[in-house]
């Protein structure tokens, strides 16, 4: 299996995939009607439960790690330098100044990837590719868009497959695939000519083969995975709608009122991803020293 | 004459960048429940003839074709491929090409599918695929995880989930070794006991011989030998002429004939040939 489907069983696993990417769409709009720290921080924490739900909590805080990356570079850079700051919030070494609204700026944009981030996991680990391609045909996407997003799980291990041979048969022909950073960027053409070449051979056998299974047959086509909209589906959807027109009204209504980001919990948040980054760094280090001295395990 | 399972006649075809035609005036029949083995060097235009069997030549391989084609007295010209495959199961030469899901049962399912077989049979049909090509157990598992042996097995159960009555194997076994190979003509046999009609193109003489009830031999896209599997394997010097061979206990029966002036029978299976042999010598 090549994709970064979790088996579990969850209730998020058994929701139709459509729901699942009606959810994603509801993450994304929801991250864009809250555009507030405060109200961000707290969505994504009220996403948690469902990760937690999902049982999906170990591999989840390991992707998340690499948007966190993204998080820390775009508060710390935006924070200090983005123009629109005007009122300092405080200061680090070297006189450079955060400003408030540049901070609100940089953690909206921020907390809004780790928001959509943390949907689109749990969409993507809790979803077979299979069922998600047969909802797809459910909602009448064409049947070859659906088949095109299914086979990209086959195609790329065979494709690095066939970049090995492709590197090892080159390498046998002398091609220097250790030499300096110019020679290696050189290199990529006589490698990657007849890599494309293959692939594209390979592809066009497979319509062949597609076209002697009926792929092209019009007319009803049936699948082989089953996936049933119940009322555990319906009782989800409610419940989506029914905190995006609490969202919206929120947005409409009580934003005069409701004043939730502080300098301290913008000031908090920044130092709580630099404290999560700065840990996330050590044990990096940590590993690739570990690596080095060899042998200690 | 009574219907053929498929029915071939005056058959020419070109490709558009080539000078010549690959195919040349090629008629021959076969009945249903035979299997018929194509023979011939690299580039008579063996796959080229098999594809045009189920249409896939000239509707989506380009080309000019004259001649007429008529699979179960259908006429391929006026079908078209997708729809062919109800009637033609088409197993390639490369196992791995011909994979295109997840896991082995829908790999099976997926043509099954684009026929809109409901799933409720199509549970029953994996289950009997799977058993055909013994491949029982492994429902769950990535294609890609199995051996070359087993994933043609698998691309030969996925074509048959679709039950068709016709089935044509270009070169399966040329990429397995011989354990792979024993495997898909073993599945070739049990095919022969559903009462299927098949063609298949193999180098491998020896197996042609016990599996197949007709031969084509095929050189320069031309028909040079057709007949039943002991007609053309007996005629020894004309394959050779060929740069083909024979079975080697037909070979070696001719050669012991040609030493020792003896007046054997031919025979193309090891079984006859030992009868053959043994009679000699009493």
């Amino acid at each position: 299996m090549n994709s970064l489907y979790m088996p579990k069983d969850s209730l998020i696993h058994s929701l139709d995939p459509r729901t699942k990417m009606i959810f994603v769409a509801f993450v994304v709009a929801s991250s864009f009607i809250m555009n507030d720290p405060a109200l961000q921080l707290l969505l994504l924490v009220a996403l948690f439960p469902l990760v937690v739900i999902a049982k999906l909590v170990k591999p989840y805080l390991i992707s998340i790690q690499f948007l966190l990356l993204f998080a820390v570079l775009i508060m710390t850079v935006h924070g200090i330098y983005n123009p629109i700051g005007v009122t300092p919030v405080f200061e680090i070494f070297g006189g450079l100044t955060f400003k408030y609204e540049s901070m609100v700026y940089a953690s909206v944009m921020s907390f809004r990837i780790l928001v959509i981030g943390t949907g689109a996991v749990l969409f993507v680990m809790t979803t077979h590719p299979s069922d998600m391609a047969s909802a797809l045909v459910k909602w009448k996407v064409p049947h070859s868009f659906a088949f095109i997003l299914l086979s990209t799980f086959q195609i790329i291990p065979i494709i690095a497959r066939e970049a090995k041979i492709v590197m090892e048969a080159q390498q046998a022909r002398c091609l220097d695939v250790k030499g300096n950073i110019i020679q290696r960027v050189k290199n990529l053409v006589p490698m990657f000519a007849p890599l494309f070449i293959i692939t594209f051979m390979k592809v066009h056998q497979l319509s062949y083969v597609l076209e002697c299974r009926a792929f092209s047959r019009k007319g009803n086509k049936t699948s082989l995975r089953e996936t049933n909209i119940g009322s555990l589906d319906y009782s989800f959807l409610l419940g989506m709608l029914a905190v995006l027109v609490f969202e919206i009204y929120l947005k409409l209504f009580m934003m005069g009122s409701l004043q939730l980001t502080t300098d301290a919990l913008l000031t908090y948040s920044l130092i709580g991803t630099w404290v999560v980054c700065g840990f996330m760094l050590i044990k990096f280090l940590f590993k690739r020293v570990q690596g080095k001295v060899g042998g200690v395990n | 004459m009574a219907e053929q399972a498929i029915e071939v006649t005056n058959l020419t075809f070109e490709y558009p960048d080539t000078e010549e035609p690959v195919l040349k005036d090629i008629s021959f029949s076969i009945d249903y429940g035979e299997i018929l083995g194509i023979i011939g060097p690299t580039g008579a235009g063996k796959s080229t003839l098999a594809m045009c069997v189920n249409g896939l030549v000239p509707q989506v391989i380009n080309g000019e074709m004259e001649g007429d084609i008529k699979v179960k007295g259908m006429n391929v010209h006026e079908s078209n491929v997708a729809a062919m495959s109800e009637h033609v199961g088409f197993v390639f030469q490369e196992p791995e090409n011909q994979l295109s899901q997840m896991t082995i049962e829908e790999e099976i399912a997926f043509g099954m599918g684009n026929l809109g077989v409901p799933r409720e049979e199509m549970l029953g049909r994996i289950k009997d695929a799977l058993s055909q090509v013994s491949l029982e157990g492994f429902e769950e598992r990535s294609p890609l995880a199995l051996s070359g042996g087993q994933q043609q097995r698998l691309a030969i159960a996925a074509v048959l989930a679709m039950r068709p009555t016709i089935m044509i194997m270009d070169e399966p076994t040329s990429m397995l070794d011989p354990k792979g190979k024993n495997e898909v003509y073993d599945v070739l046999k049990n095919l022969k006991a559903y009462g299927m009609t098949g063609i298949i193109i193999d180098h491998e003489v020896e197996r042609i011989a016990a599996y197949c009830d007709k031969v084509l031999v095929l050189d320069g896209g031309e028909v040079q030998m057709f007949g039943t599997t002991e007609e053309v394997f007996t005629k020894i010097d004309r394959l050779h002429e060929l740069t083909l061979h024979a079975p080697q206990v037909t070979e070696f029966l001719s050669q012991y004939n040609q030493q020792f002036d003896g007046k054997l029978d031919l025979a193309t299976t090891v079984k006859k040939a030992v009868e053959v042999y043994e009679s000699a010598n009493k």
